[in-house]
């Protein structure tokens, strides 16, 4: 058995570990990513397709491409690398236990970074009722079979949900020729990003249903038709609009969860507005030195918005770890800092991070999505009693990620009380 | 030409516990499973409760056959190496005319010979399960109920059995039977003939069906189905309690059900139906499902499913919903162990005994075996094992190193064990059964690809081949045009 020992331990090699193992190392901190797969780079290793990077790197690169970029960072820092090795326990005193072909290996750690990214939705958690066949499986697993394994999930596609793996998999399967016969989206509005609607389905001509779902799957031992059916405004189905539809694979894009049971093991409390970690400005989880970034903190759409997190996530964790040890040797006792709860208002449905340590002493950026499509609003950050931030009007969408820079000086009221402060987003007519 | 001196059909835990009993005797015994796997009937498709027999009317079959199998379990599970919990039943009241059945399902417990039952008031339950709705009033406790995982149970037995003598067949439906004129039965198969003296029809929903090829009709048959939940093991607030609400009058009602691997399985609907192959889910029931159980656990975040599945009670008609284990009167040598519906579970071991005595009874000389071994090794489970021992066994077979299913911490080793199991697993859900891969909140969203790899490198096969269930369930159909890689 293996002991180690390091400032930071970073676990999962996907674009946010890397770029928190990165800052941290930077910061002057010894680091290990631990990765379970054989490669770094995490999903966005299936993601061949491009448009990552227009913002961070300014310009437009596949996903292994984005991931290669910060893979050779990594090789040439002194960050350790452990591949094919899983954690499987994380304590809340920080001490890791992970396992590969060599043996099992016991890590402590000063300060810890989340960055197991997260895991698709099944058909389980939407309770699609029917026969039990091969054939029904998730857009994200598809991916990997076709982009990765090489071999086709079938010939006659349905696809239900438009998350943006759906809507990346429907051009995908298509070029690759399969018939994707359409994407069945429970929701009156699309859940994925305005350009792949337009990219993946519009120039393929491939139809996306709006408020219909999949009401029945039908065929055994394989898949051979689902019944769909279009909703009414509270989602009840409409019965004179059920139609079978004759397919043999049926994808599911419906929803991503944050990978937390880690994160659980030690104790950390979640958010379940996000299913991911509750943090402050920081990024700093409720158990002490144990940070979070990327998709397992929330779904993002855009790694350019990962790697800047996770590179806030490595800093905070370097600086964690390097105080505590100075702090330790030279016998001073640990600060307690005060917070308090940002939540989500109107329209909103999460915000990261959920807390804020007063007094501000940095510019803070507050992520958030809304609820629903909203032609014309404008965000708004208030306590019970004063609005101290109004944005722009724009048009805000559940499948963009908004984000508001505050800087100490519109947070100095805040100084003086300790009242919550709330997010919305309000409606401005026109 | 194969000889046996009994053929069973059907492997369910009917036909693998009736193996399992048989294979302590000097006999030549096969058992012949149509499916690609054993126990993938009724038996994959269950709540897996132990019911301790308070349920069935005092004097039937049932009540004899329920208690007895269900006090064989604490010991065949230490023998067979079988998970078992003991969380106990409660059967809850919530007026006063559920008190009168509580006292009278009391009443029944007790002259079945069920021990330790009583009836418990609302502070008594809310101390062992603090979630529980503000209307529950009162319970019958049944404290000795155990739960176990039933295809792992007829997967231990069929194991067992094996190690024992048995030859257990899957893949192998029987299509004809015919009764030679020497007395022995011909039983053909789409690629096999076998002989036998006796048959044990333990076909499940197809009792009648196989009953019909050696031309008997003494009864017909119905499933009655029942659609089942399972929960996120990481829920909070697990029920501790097997719990059900009082029963109606066709079924024991919506339960929740703490399960061997630390999940929450909600079961069952009760629907009679007509269609022998129609394991599917229904809108209706899993609402049913879940309506029914925040009646008993308002709180319960339903959020929290990571899967429906459903299964088929066998059920004989015109029977008072009790089983059918006899010998035919009219074919010799043809012993039904049908109309196995609830609690076959937890009646499989007594069932077996009661089929030996009808073998003994119509002839067949039982003499037991000097070397019979009562224990089976199970596969090395890698959670279960210290640090030190994991460390240890990776050393010594790396592929143990190798997480696989990272819901449930499955190594690629425990998989290659699977595949050449005693009983060996060639499907994907076959490997789910005995491994667990798969099994858990991502369904194996990130491990199928994985276990397919894994399969068709061990079995020589393309992955293409590679099936989740019963033939015809390929999972992939060819590589794609030539795009990636
Ligand atoms: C199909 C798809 C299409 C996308 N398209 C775009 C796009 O066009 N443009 C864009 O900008 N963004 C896109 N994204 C978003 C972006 O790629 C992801 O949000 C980003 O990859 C998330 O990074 P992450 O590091 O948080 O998670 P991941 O990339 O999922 O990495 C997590 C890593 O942690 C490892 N891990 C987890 N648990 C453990 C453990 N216990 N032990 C060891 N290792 C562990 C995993 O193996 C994995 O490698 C897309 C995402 C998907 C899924
Ligand atoms: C929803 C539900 C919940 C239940 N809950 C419980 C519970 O909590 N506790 C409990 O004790 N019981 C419970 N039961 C009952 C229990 O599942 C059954 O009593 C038991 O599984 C029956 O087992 P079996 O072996 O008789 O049938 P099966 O498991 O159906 O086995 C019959 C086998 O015969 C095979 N077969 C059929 N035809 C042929 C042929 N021609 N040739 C070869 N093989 C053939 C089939 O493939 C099958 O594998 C429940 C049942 C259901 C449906």
């Amino acid at each position: 058995m293996k002991q180690l020992d390091y400032d930071v331990v970073v676990i999962g090699g996907g674009p946010a570990g890397m770029a928190a193992a990165l800052k941290a190392n930077e910061k002057g901190a010894t680091v290990a990513i631990i990765e379970r797969n054989d490669e770094l780079g995490g999903i966005l290793n299936q993601c061949i397709h491009s448009g990552f990077g227009l913002s961070y790197f300014k310009q437009e690169l596949t996903g292994p491409e984005y991931a290669e970029l910060f893979i050779n960072r990594v090789k040439d820092s002194d960050i350790d690398v452990y591949l094919n090795t899983m954690v499987i326990d994380l304590a809340p005193d920080h001490r890791i236990t992970a396992v590969n072909q060599d043996g099992m290996l016991v890590l402590a750690a000063g300060a810890i970074v989340l960055a197991m990214g997260c895991r698709e939705r099944t058909r389980g958690a939407i309770k699609i009722p029917g026969s039990r066949p091969a054939g029904v499986l998730t857009a994200g697993l598809a991916q990997r079979y076709v982009n990765i394994e090489n071999r086709k999930p079938g010939e006659r596609i349905v696809i239900l949900g438009s998350g943006d793996i759906g809507l990346i998999m429907a051009r995908r399967l298509t070029l690759e020729g399969m018939q994707v016969l359409g994407v069945y989206e429970l929701m009156p509005y699309a859940n994925g990003l305005y350009r792949n609607i337009k990219n993946c389905l519009d120039d393929f001509d491939i139809p996306l249903h709006l408020s219909t779902t999949v009401t029945n799957i039908i065929g055994y031992p394989h898949l051979e038709a689902v019944e769909v059916a279009k909703v009414d405004e509270n989602f009840a189905v409409i019965d004179e609009t059920r139609e079978v539809i004759a397919c043999d694979t049926l994808l599911l894009s419906i929803g991503l969860i944050p990978e937390n049971e880690l994160s659980q093991n030690s104790g950390v409390s979640l958010n379940p507005r996000t299913n991911g970690p509750l943090v402050d400005e920081e990024l700093a989880t409720d158990q002490p030195g144990i940070f979070a970034c990327g998709n397992v903190l929330h779904v993002h759409d855009l790694v350019d918005n990962v790697t800047l997190e996770a590179e806030q996530a490595g800093t905070a964790a370097a600086v964690y770890a390097l105080e505590q040890k100075a702090a330790v040797s030279e016998n001073r006792p640990a600060e307690n800092k005060a917070t308090i709860t940002i939540s989500p208002g109107e329209n909103v449905g999460y915000t990261v991070p959920a807390k804020l340590t007063i007094p501000p002493q940095k510019p803070i950026r507050i992520l958030f999505r809304v609820r629903t499509p909203l032609d014309q609003a404008a965000v708004v950050i208030h306590t019970g009693t004063e609005i101290f931030y109004q944005g722009k009007v724009q048009a805000y969408k559940p499948s963009v990620m908004e984000a508001v820079a505050l800087h100490p000086e519109e947070l100095n009221r805040l100084n003086e009380s300790d009242e919550p402060i709330t997010v919305s987003v309000r409606e401005v007519k026109k | 030409m194969n000889y046996y001196d009994v053929i069973i059909i059907g492997g369910g835990i009917t036909g693998t516990a009736i193996a399992h009993e048989l294979s302590k005797y000097k006999l030549t015994v096969a058992l012949l499973e149509r499916g690609s796997d054993i126990g993938i009937g009724a038996t994959k498709g269950n709540g897996g409760v132990v019911h301790p027999g308070y349920d069935p009317t005092p004097g039937s079959l049932k009540a004899k056959i329920n208690v007895c199998g269900a006090n064989r379990y604490p010991q065949l599970a230490r023998d067979l190496n079988f998970g078992i919990i003991n969380p106990g039943i409660f059967v809850i009241g919530f007026s006063d005319a559920d008190e009168a059945m509580l006292k009278h399902k009391l009443e029944f417990g007790i002259k079945n010979g069920v021990k330790d039952l009583a009836i418990i008031d609302a502070g008594q339950m809310r101390n062992r399960e603090p979630q529980l709705a503000t209307t529950a009033r009162h319970a019958l406790y049944a404290p000795t109920a155990t739960v176990v995982d039933p295809f792992e149970v007829a997967i231990a037995f069929a194991e067992n059995a094996k190690a024992n003598g048995v030859e257990i067949l899957t893949s192998q439906p029987v299509t004809a039977i015919k009764k030679r004129t020497d007395g022995n039965f011909l039983l053909n198969t789409p690629d096999q003939q076998f002989t036998c003296t006796y048959i044990v029809n333990a076909a499940g929903n197809h009792a009648d069906d196989v009953a019909r090829l050696a031309g008997i009709a003494e009864y017909q048959m119905k499933p009655r189905h029942g659609d089942l939940l399972v929960l996120d093991k990481d829920m909070v607030n697990k029920p501790k309690t097997v719990m059900f609400p009082c029963p109606g009058p066709d079924t024991k009602g919506i339960a929740c059900i703490p399960t061997v691997h630390g999940n929450t399985i909600v079961g069952s609907t009760a629907t009679m139906l007509d269609d022998k192959e129609a394991v599917n889910n229904y809108a209706p029931g899993i609402q049913a499902l879940i309506d029914g159980v925040h009646k008993i656990l308002p709180e319960l975040d339903a959020a929290k499913i990571i899967r429906t599945f459903a299964g088929l009670r066998p059920v004989v008609l015109d029977n008072n919903n009790d089983f059918y284990i006899a010998e035919s009167p009219t074919v010799k040598g043809f012993i039904h162990a049908a109309g196995i519906q609830s609690p076959g579970v937890a009646s499989a071991p007594a069932i077996a005994e009661l089929v030996r005595d009808l073998l003994d009874n119509a002839g067949l000389e039982m003499v037991p075996k000097a070397d019979y071994n009562p224990y089976r090794e199970k596969l090395t489970v890698f959670t279960e094992l210290s640090l030190a021992e994991q460390d240890a066994l990776i050393n010594e077979h790396p592929a143990y190193g190798r997480i696989v299913c990272r819901c449930e911490t499955v190594t690629e080793g425990e998989i290659i064990a699977a595949i050449h199991g005693a009983i060996p697993a060639h499907t994907l859900d076959a490997i789910k059964r005995r491994t667990r891969a798969g099994m858990g909140r991502c369904q194996g969203g990130f491990c199928q690809y994985k276990v397919i790899a894994i399969l068709a490198r061990e079995l020589g096969l393309s992955a293409d081949a590679i099936c989740l269930e019963d033939a015809g369930s390929q999972l992939l159909c060819g590589a794609v045009k030539g795009g990636a890689k």
